[in-house]
């Protein structure tokens, strides 16, 4: 599973796809059976006609059955980041590039039946793949299955194990609150990070209440723009680093999961904030992409790039 | 899945295809049978719709019990064919109650197929073989509606459905045409799966073969090789009455006989016939019949006799000669076609004496007799008067009104008081040709008896006493006879052309006739492939084919090689790749080669529009052009303007007027 690189795309093909009757399919041979002996017993024509359209009838529904999912193209989509613990959503795309539409095409994981849907000719579905996450690091997608009845379930249709080139970031589990331990360039100011004092216009944010009148920008709001509060900054940062080494005495996944805490925490103060690991030195700054950076750090700890 | 399927949209698809799947018995079996079913149908429809009350297992159990009592009291028996279709049926009624999983309704589905094949055990016409083609489509649009409960509505599944019987049809003519048939049954069948079925009694009386008349039903149908003969030397032999005690006429003891005992005249003539069930041993043949059909036995009265009664279509191939000397009559033979009723009046045994007197040799008796019936205005007719307790005496002298078999009775009761041996024939005279499939149809109202004399120099020879006083009888048939007494016409009394002339038919029965043929043909093909489609049959077609001694294990070798074929031919048409690509996106396609001479390849993930914007920085000179065609590409696939022609036009102009 490891070794080989999975395809991003797999188009199923004939030695993909397996075919055995279902127990409706078992119990219709012998509806057959009886038919035919019925048919003998009485030299009834009609009977024989009978009894041979319905064998003959399974016999073309193996067709559909095959063509059902023959051609059927799957890719795995984006999936986002979760914390160890919280379940991640794998989303299979299902696309038909054929000219006829394709019904009751389920998707199974570790022999469970995840989700039917129908495909309509040229154009195709989304199938979600919810898996519970259980450790850090690249969760790669599992192999799924591409299974149908269609379209008299007599006949069970399907492919063998389809492993995607896919895989969801799962972060460290946030420890429960804990508080920040530094170990040098401490910041002066703690958690307020970016307060309302200093000389230097920096900018502006949006209005909250219990912000001071005197830092509107009247202006703005004469603008129409919207309420609107200027922000001033002196010439220092509230940088906080946080640090592996801070935290000695505690085992790898713990420490992970306290610095994982510290960045959330951090990132929700607004503060400028650094990560330092063994192995890695991520420089302060904010922002979206910084923590997801950070977090991806300490999701791979460890592990090869 | 399985609160989906017993979701009611589901429930209806199963009524339905139930109600079409039981239809055909509401005209076989007791109504009641069929009310449990409508009403458990019914019931169930009620507690999905109104919220009915829903019987618990209990109740359900005594319904059940119920119902199979009064399957009991019904029939006495809960085996066999009647009984085993009425208790299916009416369980699958109180099935309905207790439907809930995704199993029940596939059970109730696959017994619904179940029934349908009952159906044909008490039926197997054309109406029916459609009718249930009707059925297994509902039933299977219904199976294909439990396993995709959404996403198909129900003309697709009727459609899908359709579809899919009509790619089975061809896989089902090959196994049904090679699948090996064998004679006989594997536990016998119930003794009601015969009854009902007319044919010719063993016994003449008068009134006997005139109630037979009455009958439209096809008797056999005749396919002749070459020209059939003419309608006037059809005489199909069926049994001959020696016996009589002056009323009835009957066999005597049958002698097996040679078919080689009798000298052709003329040519053969060769036939087929399929004969229609009687319950009755007889096997009609031309006058003489010189082979014996499989299972017949060959009397020594020139007829043709089958092992059993016939109850199911027989086929048998003959060779007759309508001109034969039949020569030799054994002493027993001629004592018991001489011996006279008891009860000869004094009058009629005089009558033959004074012809025997003026004559010496058999044929001018015989002569004597016919003229007498022409002389002394005897009348045929279809409704002849009520005969006493010596029916002949009364015939000859009183009434002088009669069918054939009266004319047939006296004139042989006459012979033997001359002293001639003589006996009674009955069979069939003539049949309508159907020109449709150029085949003769005999039917029951073409019954009809005659006499046959013996005579030294000629053997047994052939008397018809009808012929004397309605020669339309044996040249135009019963049906002219028929319509000549409708419109009043005296059988016998007008010239040949006049005849003709009265008979010639109106439009409308001119087309009812042709309409009538081609039925009766669509209905022989339906036999002969269908319903009679047994061993012998398969033998025959598959000889036809060149395939002569065929084994199981033959058979069942071409049986898969044909399917295969088949199913070769169903895989490249279902599963090749549609070729048929957007035009829309086919020009574009052709752009996008054009840039790849020039070294800019699409990327497989790349979308129009970023790749436009790619090339239009690397060749700046073809920016305007590129946007613009791939702002057209865009439109005309994926915005509004799909259905644009004016906009396809363009496209295609500026895609040709393209230069890399």
């Amino acid at each position: 599973m490891s070794d080989t690189h999975a395809p991003s795309e797999v188009i199923l093909g004939r030695r993909q796809l397996f075919m055995l009757p279902t127990r409706f399919g078992l119990l219709f041979a012998l509806l057959l059976v009886v038919q035919l002996l019925t048919a003998i017993n009485y030299g009834n024509g009609l009977a024989y006609a009978l009894t041979f359209l319905l064998g003959s009838l399974a016999v073309v529904s193996m067709l559909y059955t095959h063509r059902n999912l023959f051609r059927l193209r799957l890719a795995a989509g984006i999936s986002v980041p979760v914390f160890v613990g919280e379940t991640t959503v794998f989303r299979i795309h299902l696309t038909n590039d054929s000219d006829t539409p394709r019904f009751g095409v389920m998707v199974m994981c570790d022999k469970n039946e995840i989700a039917g849907v129908d495909i309509s000719a040229r154009d195709s579905a989304d199938v979600e793949l919810p898996i519970p996450t259980k450790k850090r690091g690249h969760l790669a997608i599992p192999p799924v299955t591409v299974t149908t009845r269609f379209p008299l379930g007599l006949l069970y249709s399907w492919s063998r194990r389809v492993e995607l080139e896919q895989s969801c970031l799962v972060y460290p589990r946030p420890a429960d609150s804990m508080p920040r331990r530094t170990r040098d360039q401490e910041t002066r100011h703690s958690m307020h990070g970016l307060g309302a004092s200093g000389d230097d216009y920096i900018g502006t944010r949006e209005f909250r209440p219990g912000d001071s009148p005197h830092h509107v920008d009247w202006k703005a709001v004469a603008r129409g723009e919207g309420w609107h509060i200027k922000q001033f900054g002196g010439g220092y940062q509230p940088t906080a680093w946080l640090d592996w080494d801070t935290l000695p005495g505690l085992d790898t996944e713990t420490r992970l999961s306290v610095l994982t805490r510290w960045v959330l925490d951090a990132e929700r103060d607004g503060m400028l904030y650094g990560l330092r690991l063994p192995e890695k030195t991520l420089a302060p700054a904010n922002g979206e992409h910084h923590q997801h950076e950070c977090l991806r750090a300490l999701a791979l700890f460890g592990t090869k790039p | 899945m399985n609160a989906a399927s017993t979701s009611r949209p589901v429930l209806h698809s199963l009524l339905a295809a139930g109600a079409c799947a039981v239809l055909p018995h509401a005209l076989e079996l007791p109504l009641w049978v069929i009310a449990v079913f409508a009403i458990g149908a019914a019931w169930r429809y009620a507690c999905e719709a109104f919220q009915w009350y829903r019987p618990g297992r209990l109740v359900r159990l005594a319904l059940m019990l119920l119902v199979i009592v009064a399957v009991f009291r019904q029939y006495h028996t809960l085996l066999g064919r009647d009984p085993g279709i009425a208790l299916l049926i009416t369980l699958l009624g109180l099935k309905f109650l207790e439907l809930k999983t995704q199993r029940d309704f596939v059970v109730s589905l696959f017994v619904f197929y179940l029934v349908i094949l009952g159906s044909f055990l008490y039926s197997q016409s054309l109406w029916l073989g459609a009718w249930a083609l009707v059925a297994v489509a509902a039933c299977t649009a219904a199976l294909m509606h439990l396993m995709q409960p959404a996403g198909m509505n129900m003309s697709r599944r009727l459609r899908l459905s359709g579809v899919m019987l009509a790619k089975a049809l061809p896989l089902m003519v090959i196994v049904y045409m090679l699948f090996p048939r064998i004679s006989g049954t594997l536990w016998g069948l119930p003794e009601n799966a015969h009854g009902g079925l007319t044919g010719m009694p063993d016994m003449m009386q008068p009134g006997s073969i005139r109630n037979l008349s009455e009958s439209s039903e096809v008797a056999f149908r005749v396919s002749f090789d070459g020209t059939p003969p003419p309608l006037r030397e059809l005489y199909w032999r069926g049994l001959v009455l020696t016996e009589t005690d002056g009323r009835s006429w009957r066999r005597g003891t049958a002698q097996p006989g040679g078919k080689d005992s009798f000298m052709p005249l003329a040519g053969p003539v060769r036939y087929d016939v399929t004969l229609e069930p009687s319950n009755k041993p007889w096997m009609p043949a031309l006058d003489l019949p010189a082979t014996r059909p499989k299972g017949a036995r060959y009397q020594a009265d020139f007829t043709l006799e089958h092992r059993e009664p016939i109850r199911e279509r027989l086929n048998y191939t003959l060779t007759s000669y309508t001109r034969y000397y039949a020569g030799a009559l054994n002493t027993s033979e001629r004592e018991q076609t001489l011996r006279l009723p008891l009860n000869i009046s004094a009058r009629t045994r005089a009558l033959a004496e004074q012809w025997r007197r003026e004559n010496v040799n058999p044929l001018p008796v015989a002569q004597a007799a016919l003229d007498y019936f022409r002389r002394e205005r005897f009348f045929y007719t279809l409704s002849p008067p009520l005969l006493g307790d010596n029916p002949v005496d009364d015939f000859l002298f009183t009434t002088r009104r009669g069918f054939c078999e009266h004319f047939a009775a006296a004139f042989v009761t006459l012979m033997r008081a001359a002293g001639i041996p003589s006996r009674v024939v009955v069979g069939y005279l003539g049949g309508e040709l159907n020109t449709a499939g150029n085949y003769l149809i005999v039917r029951q109202s073409d019954a009809h008896a005659w006499a046959e004399i013996w005579t030294a120099e000629r053997g047994w020879v052939r008397v018809d006493p009808t012929g004397a006083v309605a020669p339309e009888r044996i040249e135009l048939g019963l049906d002219a006879v028929r319509r000549l007494e409708q419109q009043g016409i005296g059988l016998g009394s007008l010239p040949a052309e006049a005849v003709l002339r009265a008979m010639e038919l109106g439009w409308f029965e001119y087309v009812a006739r042709h309409a009538r043929w081609y039925w009766d043909l669509t209905n022989m093909t339906w036999y002969r492939w269908v319903v009679d489609y047994g061993k012998e049959r398969q033998e025959r077609f598959l000889a036809s084919l060149g395939l002569d001694d065929i084994s199981w294990g033959r058979l069942t070798g071409l049986l898969f090689i044909g399917g295969l074929l088949v199913m070769l031919v169903y895989t490249l048409l279902l599963l090749r790749p549609k070729k048929s690509v957007d035009p829309t996106l086919a020009l574009y396609l052709r752009f996008c080669r054009r840039l790849a001479h020039d070294g800019m390849v699409r990327a497989p993930h790349e979308g129009a529009h970023a790749f436009a914007e790619r090339a239009a920085r690397k060749r700046s000179d073809l920016a305007s052009s590129i946007s613009e065609i791939t702002g057209l590409y865009e439109d005309l696939r994926y915005g509004r303007a799909a259905a644009d022609h004016n906009k396809f036009t363009l496209l295609k102009k500026r895609i040709a007027a393209f230069r890399a």
